[in-house]
This record gives C-alpha cells, structure tokens and sequence, in this order.
C-alpha cells in the first residue's frame, strides 16, 4: 500500500498498470472459455454398416434419476461409435444423409396440454416404430402411460412423441444412464438431414421441468438435458 | 439560507471522517468487506436451507430460493459491517456516541477502497465503479454480437445468449442510472453550490458501496443459470426461473437502495447547502439535473422495489402475486416495473443534458442560451416522465381507450425535451467554438440524440408502436438515446473534468482518435439496426432469418471497432493516470463555474470560508459580468476567472 511520501517510479507504475491488464484480459478469457463456452459433449452419428448414406443415433431419456449439477432434472443421452453414454443433446450428423433415430424412453409420461405434441412429422414415411408398431400418431392418453418428451426438430419438421413407461412398473431406472434391463419404451425413426449445412436447434416441447411452475424451467431450455442442437455437417 | 455554515458551528466542517464513527479500531475496508461479506453469505444460505429445505417446490426443483435470498441479505449486512458503514448506526442505536472529531483520512489508493465520507473520494470512487461495470456489460454486448454474426453457428447455446442478453441489459440499464449522478454529481455539486460538504456524507457513501455489492451479485447470476427474462424481468419467466433470477432481483433491489440513498444526499444538498448568492436562477445545469433526478428517483425507485420485494415473495415464500395461474397478475410487475422504468430512461438522460448544458457554453464562449428554457426543459422532462409508462404496455392487453392518453403524454414529453435540444442550438449559434475534446463529445450527443429522439415520438404512436413492437428498431432508438446521448456525455465529462479530478489533462491527439472511432462506430452499429427492425428482426432471438445476415455482420463489425475504440480509451486513460501523468494548467478551458475556482487538488472541505455567488455561471462574453464568487483562494494553483474573457 503506498504511504505518504512514497512514490513509484514510473517504470513501477507502467508495470503495475500492464500487470493488471493482463490480469483482466486473463479473467475475461476465463469467464468465456470456463464458464460461457463451456458445453456438454458433441456426441457424432455412427457410419451405419448396413445401409448406404445413413448414420445411427442411440439416444435415452432418463427420468429424475440423480445424474450431473442437477440431479433432479431429465435429461437426454446420446451413445457414441463406442457405445459409451454421454449426457447431451449435442449431436453431429453429416449434410445429405438418413439420420436413423433409436430412442430408450425411461422417464413415465401423462397426458399432454396440447394434442399436437401426440402427432408424428418429418420422418421417413411420416411414422415411428413404437415397441415394434408403426404409428402416425402416439396416445396420450393411454393409461398408466401417456406421452413422456417429445423429440422436436422445428428447422427440420421433425417432431416425435416418445411413449412413456407406465408408472406402476416396478424397475423404474434408478440412476442414468440406464439400461436395457430397466422399464422403458423404444422408438425408432429415421429423417433426412438437409441439403445445406446447418446448425439445427432441436428440443423438448412437453414442460417436463419437475419443480417449475408449469414445469417451464430448468431442463427445458438447458444444453444436455431437454435442448440442444443438431450440427448437420459436410 | 437554511443551514448555517459557518465554522463555529460546525456543521459545515468538510466531511472527511471514516469509519462511520470509529476513531480507533479495525482498519475496515473493501476487503475486510468482502470477507465478512462471504461469511455472511454462508450464514444466510444455511439459514435458508434449514428454513425452506423440505418445501416441496426445493425438493421437487433442486433449488431453495430462500437459501439464495437470504444469502444475499446477510451477504451484504456482512459487506456493510466489513467496510464499517453499520458503525455510526449501531452506536447511536445502542446509545453510544459516536466520536465527532474526524479521524486521519487515509492516504494514498487506499482511501478509495473504504468507507470515507469525502465527498470528492467518493466521486471518484463512483467513477471508476462505473467504469468497470460499464465495460463488463460492453463485453457482454460483444459476446451478443459475436453470436449474431451468423444465424446458423452458434457460439452460445440460446439459454446462455438470453443470460448474455439478460445481463447487458441489467447491468446498463440498472448500474448506469448512477453514471452521472455518482462519479459528477458527489464530486461537483457541492463545489459548484459552494458547500464545504454535501448534506448526508454517510448515505452518499453508503450509496456507492451497494454497487459493487449489486455487481457482485448481479454478475455472479452467469454461474447460477442467469436470467433468461432480460432486464425487463417480466412474470411468470421471472417467477419460473432458476436462482439466477434471484440474483437479478436482489441486485437490482440493492441499486434501488442506492439511488434513494444518493437521490436524498443530492436534493437535501441542493436545497440547503447551497452558498449566500447561489439563487436558483444562479444554479448550474449540472446541479439542475441532479435534482431533477433525484426527485425523479424518489418518487419511481421505491415503486421498483416494492414490485422486486413482490417477486422474491413470489419466489421464495410460494406467494403468487404475479403468476395468473394461482390467482395473481403478471400486469402488477408489468405496471410496477415500467412506473420505474420509464422515469429511468430520463434519469439516464436528464444527466446527460445536464452535463452538456454545463459544458456547451464553455467552448462556445458565450452564455447558455435561454438558461430558464433550459430548466424548465428538465423540470418538464421529469414531471411527464410519471405519466407515459404505460406506452411499454400498448401490447399487452391493456384498455385499448387508454392508449391515446399515454400516446398524447409521451408525445408531449418531446417538447420539453426538444426545449433542452433547442438550448443546446441556440448556444452554439454564432458562436466562436472551441473544438477540443470535451466540445467534439457535446455536439455528437446532439447528432445522435436527434435519431433517437425522432424515433422516440414514431414509437410513441400506437400504430407503429404495434408495428415495430419488440423488433431491433426500438432497440436501435434506446441505444441511440441511453449510449449516443448519456455515454457520449460521460465521455465529454471525463475529458472535460479530468484536470479538476486529478490535475491531468488528456492527451488531444489520444482524444481525438478516441472520439472519432467512437462516433463513428457507433453510429454504424446503430444505425442499420433501424433497417434490421423494420425488416422484422425480433429482439432477444438467436437465430434470425438468413436474409439478414449481411446487416448483422456489418453492425457486428462495427461494435467490434466500436469496443476496440472503447477499450483504447480505456488504455490510454489508465496509462495517462498513472504512468505518463501529463499535467494540467489550473482551469484550462477558462471555465467560469465555482468548481474550477479551488484548484487542484481541490482542498479538503472544499472552500476556506463558504463563498459569496456575484454572478451566474455561464456569463461569457459580457464585459461587465462579474466574478462568478468572492472566495478565499485555497488552492496551490487557484485561478479566478472573471466574467467576460473575450
């Protein structure tokens, strides 16, 4: 602390003075690079082997099921070539292809506020395979079970409505991510990328957030639980 | 005069004393602040925990508002006992009194790291506070733009762009309210109205240490989720949101707390301590916009925060004042926040004119013209500012038979505004100007107030107000109003008082380049954002209709030229304070205002002897005129400039 009497030379004070721009340049990069651009993973489509000019996505969603900052919030997971779950709805899909989508639904569903989430689009032959069914359309209202989250693509026309686990099951997943053993329901789509490259926003549109008023918050608009983008890419 | 303040007295003792009261004790600062400051924090949000943690809404949500809340509290009662502000309160509430001699004043930088009741360190205190927080929301309107550069890649995610969003808003609209008023208004008033002091040193200081407690606060609401409803803070976005909105409530709470405080200081000061001869036709403009903003604060702010108090209810105990679902109303935080709001546009823009009418005739070497024209411009501007918020609300299903009223009442606050315009022509007409720096910043708040003002009464009409509702056009006419015309004051305020603040003149040639870039970026970023409203860009989206991605890379570019101005002044301003120190010859614009009469540094208590006002401040040119005041010169290099040096 300078006193009375004492004065820096200006060489000191020049130091000083570049020392503390340096040092605020540091936290501004910090607070971009550690916190703003910080981002769950990006999680790439799988080559499929089989078909030409298509790639595979595995994704689950998980109910309230004690994973991450926020153990109470749903959320998305995406499997990657390894077969390893990642907690994310940032996806990477090439420009020009067929997107085949296999969804694990873990969460429990109920009816909807609005019976236009029910309805299928977008997809390859305007329906989804459901347990082994294809339906244009999913019940909401269907008992015990109902509509849990909806996958929706807005630039891309893409909406799909993901069938709930009924409530009265008894091996509920306890912690994501879950597996093949536990309740849940699969659906399985497949949709054309674009032509263009493109950065799509995609998300959930049933308010699912647990806790919020009208269950509009939390997850609903968070990167790696229900929004997220679809990166279609050349 | 109301007050006597002579010496034998001793109320008019220049205020210098710190601590609050304690002579000897702790030396309390901003650091000692920040530290019972945390504790007090830890204290608060176990409390709430304890309190709220098994309301089902915690469970369910995984967040305790409460906690939060009174973490905040007690946080900043923490940063207040830290710095010693509770000192003098708590001694007289427990019947101790409080030394009344003055204890040393602290020397070097550390005086400006604690509580002091000088009212020229808190000047300056405010000065660089502002600063700071000034540039951080302009880094936040740079990572807007980045964004905006494409419609398709994305560097944010929306959730965090709308927290960028969110934050740039709050903190320029919240934080700059006390531009002016904070780092001009405490240091100068007083020495314009020939006062040794202002009224109430310890609210004055109290008042600039709720800032950085508000940006603390209101910052750390990026590590919590932010704030998704903007600065608007609209129900129920605001009553859904995570805690972030909790720390957008509470430090914008604190910023009220701040004006009310600062607004009481600056109208008791006027009022009262005002020199033998300052009569009010004597005033100078800057003191004429302190108070008239600080009866605008007064009468608006508590408004604002009875509707925050409102929200944290709503938050935090569950009530549902503001969400329709359970019965309440989200048009109460509509009617409430607005009430405020709309009187804050002119409390960010009465300053600036008040500035620029205090600057203008001094390089325009001749008087202010039309001097009452001009206070009744700011007396007008103020009053009418109470009875057009509802114009925020054409589109919300308000009586529609009530829009031509409030369109009738914001149409007629042009005309006192255009008084204040109309002044500012006048006293450049057929003058000898001087174009230096401070000059360069007044006539561009005049060219960039026109295309905000002109706007201002197209949006005010309800047709196009429904037209251009929400778009990037309104947004291009508040920036041309707040930044083209406050922050381009400031900036001649800076250049203009850097050599009474800290016996320094700015470089020209520095100014210059700064000025120049400046305005001219400025109005390239601003500008197209017109045309990008009227082609249908909403605000506060992150993806907008490819067709516009060239005008929003050229509005981008320029606010990267624009900041890159900004944080060139920024360098060579600190540079020029601390390292290069080029001096400055006792008033060298020849003001005639009492202020520069005192020298540098500017004595403490202000004044030997309370001075005696002779004549008006603005009197140039006139042969005649006499000295601005008969005072005892105090100062190393006083100079006394009479009337008429031309």
């Amino acid at each position: 602390m300078p006193r009375r009497g004492v004065s820096l030379s200006k060489g000191a004070r020049a130091g000083i003075v570049l020392i503390s721009f340096a040092a605020a340049i540091g936290l501004i990069l910090f607070g971009i690079f550690g916190y703003l651009r910080s981002s769950p993973d990006v999680v790439t489509a799988t080559q499929s082997t089989s078909q030409p000019n298509t790639v595979n996505l595995v994704m689950q969603v998980d109910g309230a099921v004690g994973v991450g900052a926020h153990p109470n919030w749903v959320g998305y997971w995406v499997q990657d070539a390894n077969g390893v779950w990642h907690q994310t709805t940032l996806v990477k899909v090439p420009v020009n292809t067929n997107v085949h989508v296999t969804v694990y639904e873990y969460d429990s569903g109920g009816a909807l506020r609005n019976p236009e989430w029910a309805k299928v689009s977008g997809v390859s032959g305007g329906q989804v395979n459901l347990n082994g069914t294809e339906d244009a359309i999913v019940n909401p209202n269907s008992p015990g079970n109902g509509i849990a989250h909806t996958f929706v693509i807005p630039g891309l026309n893409v909406t799909v409505p993901l069938y709930g686990v009924n409530g009265s099951v008894k091996n509920f997943c306890q912690t994501g991510p879950c597996n093949l053993s536990e309740a849940h329901t699969t659906t399985s789509f497949a949709f054309f990328s674009g032509s263009s490259v493109h950065s799509y926003h995609w998300q959930c549109f049933v308010p699912c957030g647990l806790g919020y008023l009208e269950g509009n918050g939390g997850p609903m608009q968070s990167l790696g639980n229900m929004a997220g983008f679809f990166e279609v890419v050349k | 005069m109301a007050i006597d303040m002579s010496q034998t007295t001793g109320v008019g003792r220049g205020g210098s004393s710190e601590g609050g009261g304690l002579k000897k004790g702790p030396k309390l600062n901003a650091f000692t602040g920040v530290l019972v400051g945390a504790l007090g924090y830890l204290f608060g949000h176990w409390m709430g925990n304890a309190i709220a943690g098994g309301y089902q809404q915690v469970v369910g949500s995984g967040q305790n508002d409460t906690a939060i809340l009174l973490g905040f509290i007690f946080g900043t009662i923490g940063f207040f006992l830290g710095l010693g502000i509770l000192n003098y309160p708590l001694q007289k509430m427990t019947g101790i009194e409080p030394p009344t001699d003055e204890p040393e004043q602290a020397q070097g930088m550390m005086k400006y790291f604690r509580y002091t009741l000088d009212n020229k360190v808190v000047g300056i205190q405010y000065l660089f506070g502002m600063l700071v927080y000034f540039f951080t929301a302009g880094l936040l309107a740079m990572a807007i733009r980045t964004q905006l550069l494409s419609p398709t890649n994305h560097i944010w995610g929306p959730a965090t762009y709308l927290e960028v969003v969110g934050e740039h808003g709050t903190m320029m609209m919240m934080m700059m309210t006390s531009v002016v008023m904070g780092p001009f208004g405490n240091f100068l008033v007083p020495l314009m109205i020939g006062s040794k002091r202002v009224a109430f040193p310890r609210l004055e200081a109290a008042a600039f240490w709720f800032t950085p407690a508000a940006y603390i606060i209101l910052l750390s609401a990026l590590w919590q989720g932010g704030f998704q409803s903007g600065w608007t803070g609209y129900a129920p976005l605001s009553i859904q949101q995570g805690v972030g909105q909790d720390a957008y409530l509470f430090s914008f709470g604190l910023l009220g707390f701040s004006m009310i405080c600062s607004a009481l200081n600056m109208t008791a000061t006027i009022i009262n301590y005002r020199a033998p001869g300052m009569r009010w036709s004597r005033l100078p403009m800057l003191a004429w916009g302190m108070i008239t903003v600080a009866f605008t604060m007064l009468l608006s702010v508590p408004v604002l925060i009875v509707g925050l108090y409102v929200m944290a209810l709503d938050r935090s105990a569950q009530t549902s004042m503001l969400y329709a679902g359970h019965g309440g109303s989200s048009f109460l935080w509509e009617n409430l926040f607005w009430f405020f709001g709309h009187p804050e546009v002119y409390l960010l823009a009465l300053p600036g004119f008040g500035v620029v009418t205090e600057i203008l005739p001094v390089f325009a070497r001749k008087p202010l013209f039309a001097y009452k024209t001009s206070v009744a411009g700011m007396i007008g501007v103020a009053v009418l500012s109470f009875f057009v918020w509802q114009h925020h609300l054409f589109q919300s299903g308000m009586n529609p038979d009530m829009r031509p009223l409030f369109m009738l009442t914001t149409e007629l606050i042009s005309i006192p505004t255009g008084f204040l315009y109309l002044v500012g022509m006048g006293t450049m007409w057929r003058s000898r100007m001087r174009f230096d720096v401070p000059m360069l910043f007044v006539m561009a708040v005049f060219f960039n107030f026109l295309f905000g003002g002109i706007t201002g009464v197209y949006v005010s009409d309800v047709p196009i107000n429904v037209t251009v509702h929400g778009s990037y056009f309104v947004m291009a006419h508040f920036h041309y109003t707040i930044m083209g015309q406050l922050m381009f004051s400031v900036m001649a305020a800076i250049y203009y008082y850097t050599p009474l603040y800290f016996g320094i003149k700015l470089s020209e040639k520095l100014g210059k380049i700064h000025f120049w870039t400046m305005f001219i970026a400025f109005n390239s970023t601003f500008l197209p954002l017109f045309a990008l409203g009227l082609l249908g860009m909403p605000r506060r989206v992150f993806e907008y209709a490819q067709r516009l991605q060239h005008l929003n890379q050229w509005v981008s570019v320029s606010a990267f030229i624009l900041g890159l101005s900004l944080a060139f002044f920024a360098v060579t301003f600190v540079w020029q304070l601390a390292v290069s120190k080029p001096k400055s010859p006792p008033n060298p614009w020849e003001s005639r205002g009492l202020e520069w009469q005192v020298g540098y540094p500017v004595p403490h208590g202000n004044f030997a002897k309370i001075p005696v006002i002779l004549a008006g401040p603005y009197e140039y040119g006139d042969p005649n005129a006499l000295p601005v005041a008969e005072l005892s010169a105090v100062g190393a290099h006083s100079a006394s400039v009479s009337g008429g040096d031309e």
